[in-house]
């Protein structure tokens, strides 16, 4: 009888770690805290729809400094995760060596460029929808001045404000957009301090890549007019958000994480695998919040506003922005905010007349397009 | 842009960021003065913060999230001085555990709090009449907050309190000769006790104006660092009240500054700007050491223990 019941135990707890293993165990590495509402708080609502949609098993580690991704990428296989995300670029290089210690696991970087045969690369970019947004600044500005808070002078900060910029510029020809850098991700008293220094040199218009609203809720109790940032941000100021740019890293996770459940990805074929995921993807979103594309507090002002196009003819800005957003949004992409001409501030034409820009040109860009003013530092 | 506007943006500004600073700093330079040094203030400020959202946001009214960041703060620091009063635990351990403590656990309290405006922050004021005298209203009398003003006060108090009253006198020497102060028949672990929980009731005021006066909204980790500035404004202050004031002001100032001038300067040099001030005025606190007023008090950090000093 004793017998029976150590069989009957032992039975037991066989079946549940046969279940466990069964089920993919996935982990996530994150840069800041999730409670940020801005990049790591998207990437964890992504973790959360792909745990739901697949059934599978996360685990994740937040605010993890640059320098010691590997030591808990350690612990995390050790806790059995066969996947690991690591979502910042300052995780690059610790994941790459990571994923030569561990061939047997598979690695995927959020946006950086190294890959491995265990390790593949992925970002959703915004610089599409920073344009879009940058013709609704262009259009609402009253001083033609437009403020803007960014991170770290880095490729793909400096990308964001150049399209934004382009955007501006494409109907408002005389606007300049301001830049201040806080040289963080995450400061709220740093981007409370940019703003109040841009609103003195009379901006009137904000957009920024800090992973608060900080800068948001600065611009409303002034009365100013911004764009949300990565989470939606409208209800913080529901008067004074336009629009904004949105993520949804869980297209990206559910469709990586099916492709490896199916057997499609592996530990061996990944050192091509690079997910630049855009508008005509769905992994990223124009709006002040999901599903509003533009404010309705501010349709009439950019229905008021009229622009004329090389493409659409004269067009209201309210136009402008949908046709544009069809035209990047559907495959078989037909605009690009790159497409030349475009020439740098320093007057150098970078995107000839009928070009677009690479990839490789895109995720390394130094310059800065006409229209931005303030410190540039990298500037080629 | 003319320098009466400048002057007036940059005064503005230092008094808006300062304020924080100086509520924590005028309770830090209590708590040292007695002798117990606080390196908690981080997480005393980061529950301050949360407790205040939460509780303005559920109740909507702003004065009674305050209240509440009061008290978070107050029973954090009360643990402080249990630990390194009563324990005897090293000072700089607390300390330390407690910021750990306070961001991690505000943290996870602060689940589900990111991501909302704040229905009832505190609104800021401007005094009818004396905002309209030129140059100096607009500086200090226009759309600043009653917190502002109130730690100004305060600090005004505390100085008079520590420099002119017996209670200064009893301090004071709790944090210079606990040994002799209990000779003559002071209660050396109950000073110390008041004066670690004065310091934490005012850290958490000063976390609780972040996310109710000066940004109405949480996120975690919002303190971001400025308890560590605190810890050097006391030393920069020489643990004085009202030179707390001018250290408030001058790194608000220098902060402000630092994003002001980007236009003309490189913003990595502006960055470093408000530390390199404060490493160079420290240099000079400590050539000035010969005045008595300007050193720390002798006994900082040092557990009491009756009959071994």
């Amino acid at each position: 009888m004793k017998a029976l019941r150590w069989t009957l135990v032992a039975l037991a707890v066989f079946g549940v770690l046969g279940l466990a293993q069964a089920k993919l165990k996935v982990g996530f590495i994150y840069v800041g805290p999730i409670g940020d509402y801005g990049w790591t708080h998207a990437h964890n609502e992504g973790r959360l729809i792909a745990e739901k949609t697949l059934g599978i098993e996360t685990v994740y580690v937040e605010s993890v400094p640059e320098g010691e991704v590997e030591t808990y990428i350690d612990l995390l296989v050790r806790q059995g995760c066969r996947v690991i995300f690591t979502t910042s670029f300052g995780f690059m290089d610790g994941t790459l060596a990571a994923a030569k210690r561990y061939p047997n696991v598979i690695f995927a970087h959020c946006s950086g460029f190294k890959r491995a045969p265990n390790m593949m690369s992925y970002m959703a970019d915004f610089y599409q929808v920073y344009y879009l947004n940058g013709l609704m600044a262009g259009a609402l500005t009253k001083t033609g001045k437009i403020g803007y808070v960014g991170a770290f002078p880095i490729p793909e900060v400096k990308r964001h404000i150049n399209a934004f910029t382009l955007g501006v510029r494409a109907v408002n020809p005389r606007a300049t957009v301001h830049v201040r850098w806080i040289y963080e991700w995450y400061s709220p008293p740093a981007a409370k301090e940019a703003t109040e220094a841009l609103i003195a040199e009379g901006c009137d218009v904000f957009a920024f890549t800090e992973d608060s609203p900080t800068v948001i809720t600065v611009a409303a109790a002034k009365g100013l007019l911004s764009f949300g940032h990565y989470s939606p941000m409208y209800d913080f100021a529901p008067d004074y958000v336009v629009s904004g740019q949105l993520v949804h890293w869980d297209k990206i996770y559910v469709e990586f994480l099916k492709g490896v459940l199916e057997g499609k990805y592996t530990t061996k074929n990944l050192a091509h695998i690079d997910y630049w995921w855009l508008l005509s993807q769905e992994a990223v979103e124009l709006g002040a919040k999901p599903g509003m594309v533009i404010n309705p507090k501010h349709e009439a002002a950019l229905k008021a506003v009229k622009v004329k196009t090389p493409d659409l003819g004269e067009i209201s800005v309210y136009d402008l922005v949908y046709a544009r957003l069809a035209q990047m949004g559907a495959p078989g992409v037909s605009f690009d905010p790159f497409q030349g001409p475009v020439k740098d501030r320093k007057g150098l034409l970078r995107v000839p007349e009928g070009f677009w820009l690479s990839y490789d040109a895109l995720i390394t860009m130094e310059w800065a397009v006409e229209g931005v003013v303030g410190p540039w530092p990298g500037e080629p | 842009m003319d320098w009466q506007t400048w002057l007036i943006g940059i005064v503005g500004r230092a008094l808006a960021y300062g304020t924080p600073l100086l509520w924590a700093t005028l309770g830090e330079v209590y708590a040292e003065r007695a002798g117990v040094v606080n390196l908690g203030i981080e997480g005393m400020m980061a529950m301050g913060a949360l407790m205040a959202f939460a509780t303005a946001q559920t109740t909507g009214d702003p004065w009674l999230g305050l209240l509440a960041a009061l008290a978070v703060g107050g029973v954090l620091a009360l643990l402080h001085a249990f630990l390194t009063v009563t324990l005897r635990a090293n000072q700089y351990v607390s300390g330390l555990s407690l910021t750990l403590l306070g961001l991690g656990l505000s943290g996870l309290l602060g689940r589900g709090w990111e991501g909302i405006a704040l229905r009832a922050p505190l609104p800021n004021v401007t005094i009818p009449g004396l905002a309209s005298i030129p140059l100096l209203g607009p500086m200090l009398f226009q759309d600043e907050s009653i917190l502002t003003y109130l730690g100004l006060l305060l600090a005004l108090v505390l100085w008079i309190v520590l420099w002119r009253t017996r209670w200064g006198i009893v301090i004071r020497a709790v944090g210079e000769a606990p040994g002799a102060a209990d000779a003559v028949g002071i209660n050396v672990a109950l000073v110390r006790y008041l004066c670690v929980v004065l310091g934490g009731l005012l850290a958490g005021v000063a976390g609780g104006y972040l996310s109710v006066v000066y940004r109405p909204a949480w996120t975690e980790g919002m303190s971001a660092g400025m308890g560590w500035v605190v810890i050097a404004l006391t030393i920069f202050a020489s643990w004085d009240p009202l030179q707390a004031v001018g250290g408030a002001l001058l790194f608000g100032a220098l902060y402000h500054l630092s994003f002001r001038l980007q236009q003309w300067v490189a913003p990595e040099l502006l960055k470093l700007m408000p530390y390199a001030f404060a490493i160079v005025v420290l240099a000079f606190v400590g050539l000035g050491k010969a005045q008595r007023r300007r050193g720390a008090p002798a006994a900082l950090g040092l557990p009491y223990v009756r009959g071994e000093r």
